[in-house]
Parts: C-alpha cells; structure tokens; sequence
C-alpha cells in the first residue's frame, strides 16, 4: 500500500482507504512488551480529543506510555476540566442552536440612543437622544430636543434614514438650555462617581480585554479629538428611578394614570413622563453610533466556536449584536456551568437561577422590559411580573465586565432554566416553535405526518381537531399553551391578573368582533360574547396558567427525558446515529444517569469506559 | 423470470387496485424460506469520525504555541507576503464549524472544500513552524513541532526525527505504521533533491524536505479521523 501525502488528502472522503491502512498496521503492529498498542494509542487519542478537547501532546503521550499511567484517574481529571463542559456544552448548543438571527434587531426605544450631529457654536457636535422622549418644552416633545428652526435638521422618526435640512448654527444659550454634558459608561470605568476619572484608552488601562467601544464612540464630531463627554439631551440625562406621569403625555392610559409615578426602567416610561432618563453615566440606555442602518457601538466577536473568551474575529457591531452576543452566551454559560459543577442536568428545564456578566446585568436592570408598551391597554405601566426580576441583578456588576460572570440564584418566580431565556425566547419567538423546540430537543420527538394524512379544507380554527393538521397539532397545541404567556417574538411576561385566560374585557360583539386593543393577546376565533381567549390557550388552561415552568417540570418527569439526553450524548461521543445494535448500552447508560440524579459525569464516565466507545475506531470491528 | 414476477404483480395489483388491500400477518423472518440461516450483522457500520472541528482548531493553535486564535491568525500570515493564510472567518464554515446564527448545523462529514481547507491550513502552519523551529535554533524544549536537531543523512536518522512528527500530528509513534517511514524518507529525499537547484529559494532543500512531510502529516486522513 503507498501513501503518497498529496494523493492521501485528496481521498480523505473515502473511509475505504483509511481502513485498509489502518488495518494493514493493526495487522503488521507487532508492539513490543508492556508496550502500548495501537488501539491504546487510538483510545487515549479519543479520549483527549473528546474530554481535552484537542489532540494530545507529545508530552501527554510520553505519561500515558508510562508504566504507572493510570487511565481512570486521568477520565476522573478531565472530567472535572474545562474542555469536557465545552464538548458537552456543544452538543447541546448544537441541537438548540441558541444564538439570534442578524434579522432580529433588539433596539428597545426606551433603552437606544441615538445620535445627530449639529453645527455648534464651536464647530460641529455629537448630541445623543432617545427617540419618543417625554420632553418639558412642547415644541420637541417625543422628538429631538432641538427644533428645526434651532438646528436647521428635522430627525425622521426611522432610524436608518438621516435628519434632513441644512446644519444651521446652534447658539450656546440653546445648546445649554437643552442638552448637557455626560461622562457616560461606555467610556468611563468609574462612571457611577460623582466625578469620574477612569477614562477608556486613557487614565482607565485595566479594562476588561473584550470591551471595546467602536472607534467613532471614541472620538469627536470633528474627527480629531477624543471624547471625554457626551452632549445629551437633557431629559435622557435625568439619573431619577423613578418618575411621575405627565398630564401631557398622550394617549388614554396616561390620561388614567397622570400624576402617578411610574418606574423609570419600564418600557414607557421615557413617554409617559419628562422625569425619566438613562440614569447614572446613561447606564440604563445603549449608544448607538450614528442614524444609519449597520451602525456600530463596540468591537465584539462575530464567531465563538471556541468560547467568548477565544473569539475568531473582533469587528464593530451594533448595541443590538452587542446585546444578542452576550444572550446567547447566557445560555452557553448557563449549559457549562451545569455540565462543569455537575448539577442535575434538569435544571436545564427547571432551574430558577443563573449566571451573568455586566452586560447581561445591564440589560435585565434597563432592557428587558422595555416592550411593555404593547399591554398598558390592559391597566399595566410597567412589567411588574417579569421573567427575571431586575431587583436581582447583583448591583457590583458593571457593563463593562465582561469576564465576570456572577451566579444569580434566582430570577424570581416565573423562571424555568432555559425555556425563560430571552435568547431561548427570540429564538423560538411563536409559542409552536418553542413548543415543538422542546420537544424535538429533550425528548428526542419530531411532528412528521403520516404519509397517508389528508389535508380537507375545513374553517375549524381547532388544529387539534381539523382532519390532517390533528395529527401533529393534538400533541403541538398542548406543548405550545405552555408559553402562552410569554408574549411572541417578545420576553413579555403576561400577568394573570391583569390578562387572564377568559376576559371578559376582550368578549366579541354582537358582530363577533373583538376589540381592537385586544386582538394582539386574545384569539378572536376562540372567544365568545361573554369574554375573550387569551392566545394559545384554548388547547390547555392548565399548560396556559403553569407556565413555562409547568413545561420544564413536565419535561422533567417524563421517562422519554432520561433516554433522549443518553442518545444524544452517546451519538455524539460514537460519532454515529444510535441504532437498535446500541440497546443494551443506551439502557445500560439510562440506568447510570437515572440512579445518579442526571449527573452528566457519570454518565460521560460510564460512556467513554464502555466497550463501545473503546472499539468505536477499531477498524478490524467494521466489516469490509 | 424477475419480468415474469414483475408483470404478474403488476397485474394482480391492477386487478385489485380498487378493493381494500388485504392486512398479511406478519411472520419471523427466520420462518420464510431460506432465511433460517440467515446472519444479522448488528456491527456499526460507520466509520471513523470527523474530528470536531473545534478539537481540529484547538490541536492548531496549541501547534502554533499555545496561543489564541488571533494571535495564531497574525503569526500565520506573517509580514513577509506570503499569503500562507487570510483570516479565520474565511475558514470557519468549510471546517464544518455550525453557525447558529444562520441555523446552518456543524458539518459531520468531511468534503472537498474541507479537505481543501485543510491542505491550505496545514501548509501554513508546516512553513511557520519550519521557520520558527529549524531555523531559528531554538532550544529543543521550545519547539513544538520540530523538536529535533541535525541532518537526516540516512533513513535511520530520518526515521528518529520523523517518529517525532508522528507523534506530535497521529498520535503514536511510526514504529506501529509498518513501511511509513520508508515511504516519507523517499517523499523527503526526493523533495530535497528537487530543490537543489532552486534560485533564491525561501526555505533551504532539507527544510522543504521537512515541510513536505509536515504537510502530509497534516493532512493525513488519520489526523482528521478518529
């Protein structure tokens, strides 16, 4: 047999030919005494390429050559390791896929800043406002702070289209009496001081090796000078928590509410009241670099495959990736950290806490109920149930901290492991789609129509019972009323005292309409004339008022959960799908993981010892 | 005679195309003619598998030092125009890397564009570390992959220092690949005498040579299976 190097790439798709090699060297290997044999080598090389995470050295070969090395110790080692919870980390990822589509943008109004640039008296100028803004002079109320007459520039509410008029001369006298100066976050360590000193690039050298902000953050409108503050208007400059609702603030909620107060991190508050602002160094708002689609506001990683940590690229992205980043690796962290302490694996579906860095804790402080606005209709000024109560972000955490990630205990009472994850949330954004998410991932379960269904047209708006669609939809529509309250394509948690399942609020007319301001959250074609039917819900009551946490409880009682983790870590580990040949083993390994309160060490331990595992590249096993 | 079967189920079929089929019971397999001796093979039939594209990249980066991903990137494309390497990102997808972002699932199996990726890594990483460990005379100890000194005059000598090399890419030592050694030392002496001549050439003959055999270690099927 030859092995010409350039002939042997070229034929890697060909498994025949490494076979044959491979058993012409088993056959021909003669080792010497107490000498490894080639199998050995293959084995240890497995092992370290699924718990090391890498080839091993030649350092690493010479100990496992010796005498005294003893290999259960060395699984027992790596098990506890970091490149184990990595491998297993993947598996899971894998099958989730938990990172946000470039076509999900999260740009919050309540929490995005925007930026204009206007002539100033000095030259030209950056000056930062949040669209919507609750403003004291009429004039630019729910606008920019500066009128056209005072800038020359009229801001378009779309955000990717930029102000429109010639720049004319801002006064200092307008320019002060409506904006100020900030010495924000992103460019100060310290920023929460009174006077902060610690600025980025310059005085503050210890910033964390990730957090970057983009390069025109840095710098000022004339290109040339460095920023040391921003000019903001002077409503989002406001540091209050809380606010009082104006009575000129629009619409009917606020003409019911006003004089009441109303916390400044909800998701109207910015509208509904001129006290609110971005709060201290403009910590519970995102900048954003300019009016202009693909706007970017840090430098950040784009691709992970090896961990946040070990990024391939670092490129300028916008507040919107810079947040998706850092949600998706919530849920990686999330996986590791269970996979790593081995906790009970069902955590996954059931666990109340979780772990943060800075700027997970600024987004669950500020951002995630910035989309409440869609349910003050139903008497809500802000998320007073919300999925993780933002009072148990830990305080110490800054945005900037990107490597400090911190255990949260609880996220308070709604939360269900994964399932309550806004990455999980916005990835799966309709209640079928994270429905049949769990399903297909921890059960191992897919909805595939018989082949002889038929589909008869038919008006029955019940899926579970129209002729064809029952098939899936019997099982489908149970699983999806599990998230009925969690809002789609949102991280809304819908109250059930405020919205329940049958409101009489939203019942149909004598025309069999429903209200309008009901349409988004009940199901005109479920409702009645006597109360309306929150969305999702007609399949199950139950499944609707437990809960994403009634989805993870169930998951994890079901028998099915134990043996799906099993297949897929076994697969994985096999590198092949798992067939009735594998029976006794995937038994065997249920048996592991059940008696051992869904540890995944153990059962990884049992796997990579299994007879299966050791002879899975033994070629002379595989016919020819 | 298939024909013959063939012509009168289609016939039978048509026959009764409009009835309800009838339900056969079903019967062991060991119970039907000629197969009472049948063998059920329950073996695996798959072969090796890909290593994780992670593993594969890590074991490369740990091959260049150590070092992290973007450092590798800027030491592997070096200053001197060689083009031996673009950027990570230009890899990622054709190494099987999944991208969730996509929805585009981690490739399983290897194909050409991967096997090509490969040849493209490999060679970058072989002339680095030519340059970085022949060349500058570095102590043995700080060489990761050619950790050896001197001239490979004969097969003998080459055989030593190959060892090395197939331990560091394949994992176990050349003595238990019956005949490769032999193989790789004619692949060595040939590009050597190839390169005899060259003008101006980058790497000195004895240095292709090693590279040369760097590079089919790399991207010898056995370092991407396993």
């Amino acid at each position: 047999m030859r092995e010409p190097p350039t002939r042997e790439a070229r034929t890697l798709n060909s498994a025949v030919s490494v076979r044959l090699a491979l058993t012409v060297a088993l056959v021909l290997a003669a080792p010497a005494a107490n000498a490894r044999t080639l199998l050995e080598y293959k084995h240890y090389r497995a092992l370290s390429i699924d718990l090391v995470g890498r080839m091993p050295t030649r350092d690493e070969l010479a100990a496992f050559e010796k005498d005294d090395f003893d290999l259960d110790r060395w699984i027992d080692t790596q098990l506890d390791a970091r490149g184990y919870g990595d491998r297993l980390t993947r598996i899971w990822m894998d099958t989730l896929r938990l990172e946000l589509s470039p076509v999900i943008q999260l740009r919050p109004p309540s929490t995005m800043l925007r930026r204009v640039m206007i002539q100033g008296p000095d030259g030209p100028v950056y000056v930062y406002f949040r669209p919507g803004q609750h403003r004291a002079r009429e004039a630019t109320d729910g606008d920019f702070c500066l009128t056209r007459d005072e800038s020359g520039l009229k801001v378009l509410p779309n955000q990717n289209k930029p102000p429109v008029g010639m720049p004319v001369t801002v006064s200092k006298t307008v320019l002060e009496a409506n904006t100020v100066l900030v010495k924000p976050w992103w460019l100060y360590r310290d920023y929460r001081n009174a006077m902060p000193v610690l600025h980025f690039g310059t005085t503050w050298t210890t910033a964390d090796a990730g957090f970057e902000p983009s390069d025109d953050l840095l710098v000022e409108a004339d290109g040339k000078a460095k920023t040391v503050a921003v000019r903001v208007c002077k409503e989002e400059a406001q540091t209050a928590d809380s606010g009082l609702v104006s009575p000129r603030a629009k619409g009917p909620w606020a003409k019911q509410h006003k004089g009441e107060p109303i916390a400044c991190r909800s998701g109207v508050a910015h509208a509904m009241s001129t006290d609110c602002g971005c709060g201290v160094g403009l910590e519970r708002c995102l900048p954003s670099e300019g009016v202009k689609k693909g706007d970017t506001a840090f430098v950040s990683a784009s691709r992970v495959g090896l961990g946040v940590e070990q990024p391939f690229d670092r490129v300028e992205q916008s507040s919107s990736e810079w947040t998706k980043l850092w949600l998706a690796q919530e849920a990686s962290m999330y996986l590791g950290r269970i996979i790593r302490e081995d906790r009970d694996f069902r955590e996954v579906l059931t666990g109340k806490g979780t772990w943060i860095n800075g700027p997970l804790a600024q987004f669950y402080r500020s951002s995630s109920g910035s989309g409440v606005g869609k349910m003050k209709q139903y008497g809500l000024a802000d998320d007073g149930d919300p999925l993780f109560d933002p009072g148990r972000v830990p305080i110490g955490l800054l945005p900037h901290d990107l490597s400090t990630w911190e255990r949260v205990e609880s996220r308070g009472p709604r939360a269900a492991g994964l399932l309550t994850m806004p990455v999980f949330l916005e990835k799966y954004a309709t209640r079928r789609a994270r429905g049949a998410a769990i399903y297909s991932a921890f059960l191992c379960k897919s909805f595939v129509a018989a082949p002889n269904v038929k589909l008869t047209p038919s008006n029955d708006p019940n899926l579970m019972t129209r002729p064809g669609c029952s098939t899936c939809h019997t099982t489908l529509e149970p699983l999806a009323a599990w998230f009925s309250r969690v809002s789609e394509g949102d991280i809304r948690w819908i109250p059930a005292d405020a919205m329940p399942i049958e409101n009489p609020k939203c019942k149909l007319d004598a025309a069999g309409k429903a209200p309008p301001s009901c349409r988004d959250h009940y199901d005109p074609a479920f409702s009645t004339k006597e109360h309306g039917v929150l969305r999702g819900a007609y399949a199950s009551h139950a499944h609707a008022d437990a809960g994403p946490i009634g989805a993870g409880e169930e998951l994890a009682n079901s028998p099915e959960l134990a043996s799906c983790i099993v297949e897929r870590i076994t697969s994985a580990f096999l590198g092949r799908p798992i067939g009735s040949e594998d029976a006794a083993l995937v038994s065997s390994l249920r048996e592991v993981l059940t008696s051992q309160g869904y540890r995944m060490r153990p059962l990884v331990r049992a796997l990579v010892k299994s007879k299966a595992y050791r002879e899975a590249n033994d070629l002379e096993k595989v016919p020819q | 005679m298939k024909r013959v079967l063939l012509a009168a189920v289609v016939s039978i079929t048509a026959c009764f195309g409009a009835r309800t089929p009838e339900v056969v019971p079903s019967v062991p397999v060991a119970s039907l003619p000629g197969h009472d001796r049948l063998a059920v093979d329950t073996s695996p039939k798959e072969g090796l598998r890909m290593v994780p594209p992670e593993a594969y990249v890590r074991t490369y980066l740990q091959l260049f030092g150590g070092l992290a991903p973007l450092a590798v990137q800027k030491k592997a494309k070096g200053g001197d125009g060689a083009q031996l390497f673009d950027a990570w990102s230009d890899y990622l997808a054709t190494l099987g890397f999944p991208d969730d972002k996509q929805d585009l699932p981690r490739a399983t199996q290897t194909n050409a564009l991967m096997v090509a990726t490969f040849e493209r890594l490999g060679a970058a990483l072989c002339d680095r570390a030519v340059e970085n460990d022949l060349r500058s005379k570095k102590p043995l100890a700080e060489r990761v992959v050619f950790a050896f000194e001197g001239e490979a005059k004969d097969e003998a000598s080459f055989t030593t220092r190959f060892d090395v090399l197939h331990r560091t890419f394949l994992g176990y030592p050349e003595k238990l690949a019956p005949g490769r050694a032999a193989r790789f030392y004619k692949l060595f002496t040939d590009t050597v005498a190839r390169h005899q001549k060259d003008v101006k050439p980058k790497l000195a003959p004895e240095e292709t040579g090693w590279a040369v055999v760097c590079e089919g270690l790399i991207r010898h099927p056995e370092f991407h299976l396993y």
